[in-house]
């Protein structure tokens, strides 16, 4: 049964290990480049803390450098599993009974049971280590230009693309691919059906993220901006004298800037700040990155399990 | 009516019933297909024939009833699917991997007689070639029981007559029980030799072919004689009747009498649905 999976999927594991070399390949050399940038700077090595060894010319040739490649990527969170589901999923069952070849393939000897099984677990496993494979890349890549500054939490894309958040993703579009295909029995409407459950379950992840803990809270005097460029942001709100929070204090009056200028509203957060007022903000601290990884993983897994479940039971139904 | 069945069967139905989208597509079809025979299952579209075929082979469940076979049970389904990306060659690694009883020699030796070249893609072989892959590939299990949805269609003169004469040479050489379907009653003739019709969902005839053929008289006569007459069916225009009418009869000499070939037989029965020559208790005529 693995031999037949693999011949019947072999198009699918070879793009997908294909992209990831190639992925790989430009990811290792964009690293190698800004290595060799920055020590173009410092040629003995720089202070350690910080991927741009504290050089603003070094941060701005190192931002140029890590834009430029992440355009590239930064659509990847959701592009991925998209694809994973439309490609690897949907044609999962829904090409066997398009095709008729269900009938082919589960009046041989091997218990549908097993072919089912094996399928999942064969094709789910890679999905697996090709979603962990894509983590590690980036997590490899990312310190050279980033390092010190932050850890890819506070960046919902850069946090899909790093832990275990890609395995997690590909395996539960994979799971709902496979279970569109069952309902549809046909592999174009399974893959549009999947393409569009994946955007919406990431939409609604994003939006139930910040319940997967109770944020912290910080109340700011004399600025509106969080020390910690790295932290998850929920929620800010003003906050009077007498502690109230306030939507839209009175206190000051508030101009409007025109352009890209902002000096009228800091003028007003400064008036604010003397009025005695502070800024409330909630938010999540980088240190809870793993905890946000499983609780994300364990969410996405459970509903794979069941998700696969729901597919068996269509599967062994017997409906002809 | 037909002898009461000694042999032992193969194939087994007591009480079938499958329901799809509400009606049903089969129902309280009660059939045994005995060892070593060729049984033509034949009805009009939506019979039902496809619905049955599927209960035996254990892709469909039924809802109401039973379907046993006694041993291994190979399908080949109508247009013949196979893995299209894959070579024939492909194709007889994914059976031996996918059984435990499997004859790869026998299926390349039948092959190679047949000219189907090995490494060409299953996609890019000729309609005949298709359904000959489709049925070495159920062959190749060693089946005790080989089920076949409407196998000729969409073949040639030509191609029709190789997959026949591929199917009557493993009859003969290892007893080998085969249910195929088809709604060319021609094409059948020659080669089966157990009857099932199936006629809106109900079973209306299940026996030998000899039996029945032997059982049944065609009588020609004036349309009001036939006033009366206990008849499976009557067809006619005007003054003229023809009637399929059960077991032998002497009747008076305005009546030509006949034994009917199996298309009259089948005719007969599917043009009047209650009526059924069934074996057993369930023999008696709705």
């Amino acid at each position: 049964m693995i031999w037949v999976t693999w011949r019947q999927h072999r198009a699918q594991l070879l793009t997908t290990a294909g992209f990831l070399v190639l992925l790989g390949l430009l990811l290792l050399g964009s690293a190698t480049e800004a290595r060799s940038y920055v020590s173009g700077y410092f040629p003995d090595g720089c202070p350690a803390g910080f991927a741009h060894c504290g050089s603003v010319e070094v941060a701005v040739g190192l931002g140029e450098r890590y834009d430029a490649v992440y355009t590239l990527f930064g659509w990847m969170p959701l592009v991925l599993p998209a694809l994973i589901g439309a490609f690897w999923g949907a044609p999962l069952l829904g090409r066997e009974y398009e095709r008729g070849t269900h009938r082919l393939a589960w009046t041989q000897s091997v218990p549908v049971r097993r072919w089912l099984a094996v399928k999942l677990g064969v094709l789910g496993g890679a999905v697996v280590a090709g979603g962990l494979l894509l983590s590690l890349m980036v997590s490899l890549w990312r310190p050279v230009f980033r390092e010190g500054i932050d850890s890819g939490f506070g960046n919902i894309g850069v946090f899909n693309m790093t832990g275990v958040a890609p395995a997690a993703w590909w395996l539960y579009a994979f799971a709902a691919g496979g279970f569109a295909g069952t309902l549809f029995r046909r592999t174009l409407p399974a893959m549009a059906l999947v393409v569009a459950g994946v955007a919406a379950t990431m939409f609604t992840l994003f939006a139930l993220s910040d319940h997967y803990a109770p944020p912290d809270r910080a109340v700011l005097s004399g600025t509106v901006v969080l020390d910690d460029p790295d932290a998850r942001l929920v929620g800010a709100t003003w906050v009077d004298p007498s502690g109230r929070a306030v939507d839209d204090p009175a206190a000051c009056e508030r101009g409007l800037d025109t352009g890209r200028s902002s000096a009228k509203a800091e003028a007003w957060q400064d008036c604010l700040f003397a009025e005695g007022y502070a800024y409330a903000v909630t938010y999540h601290p980088p240190e809870r990155f793993w905890r946000f990884q499983w609780t994300e993983a364990g969410i996405l897994v459970a509903a794979s399990a069941l998700l696969c479940a729901l597919t068996a039971r269509r599967v062994l139904r017997r409906r002809g | 009516m037909s002898a009461p069945i000694l042999e032992v069967p193969v194939l087994e139905t007591t009480g079938l019933g499958v329901r799809r989208r509400r009606a049903w597509a089969l129902r309280d079809c009660s059939l045994s297909v005995p060892a070593g025979r060729v049984a033509a299952l034949v009805g009009p579209n939506g019979a039902g024939k496809t619905t049955l075929m599927l209960a035996a082979v254990g892709l469909l469940a039924p809802d109401r009833g039973h379907v046993s076979v006694r041993g291994t049970a190979a399908f080949v389904a109508q247009d013949k699917p196979l893995y299209e990306s894959f070579t024939v060659g492909e194709l007889l690694e994914f059976g031996r991997r996918t059984n435990t009883r499997w004859d790869g020699e026998g299926a390349r030796a039948r092959l190679d007689v047949l000219g189907v070249p090995l490494g060409r893609r299953a996609g890019r072989l000729s309609g005949g070639q298709q359904a000959q892959v489709a049925i070495t590939l159920a062959l190749a299990r060693t089946p005790d029981l080989l089920v076949l949805d409407e196998p000729l269609a969409n073949l040639d003169p030509l191609a029709r007559h190789d997959v026949m004469r591929t199917l009557m040479g493993e009859v003969a050489g290892r007893g080998l029980t085969v249910l195929l379907s088809s709604h060319v009653i021609a094409d059948l003739e020659d080669t089966c030799d157990w009857l099932v019709v199936l006629n809106g969902g109900r079973l209306q005839v299940s026996g030998d072919i000899d039996d029945l053929l032997a059982g049944h008289l065609l009588l020609s006569g004036p349309a009001e004689a036939a006033e009366g007459l206990e008849a499976v069916s009557a067809t006619g225009t005007g003054r003229h009747a023809t009637l399929l009418v059960r077991g032998d009869r002497a009747l008076g000499p305005r009546w030509s009498t006949r034994r009917p070939n199996l298309d009259e037989l089948v005719m007969g029965y599917l043009r009047s649905p209650q009526a059924a020559a069934l074996p057993g208790p369930a023999g008696v005529a709705r």
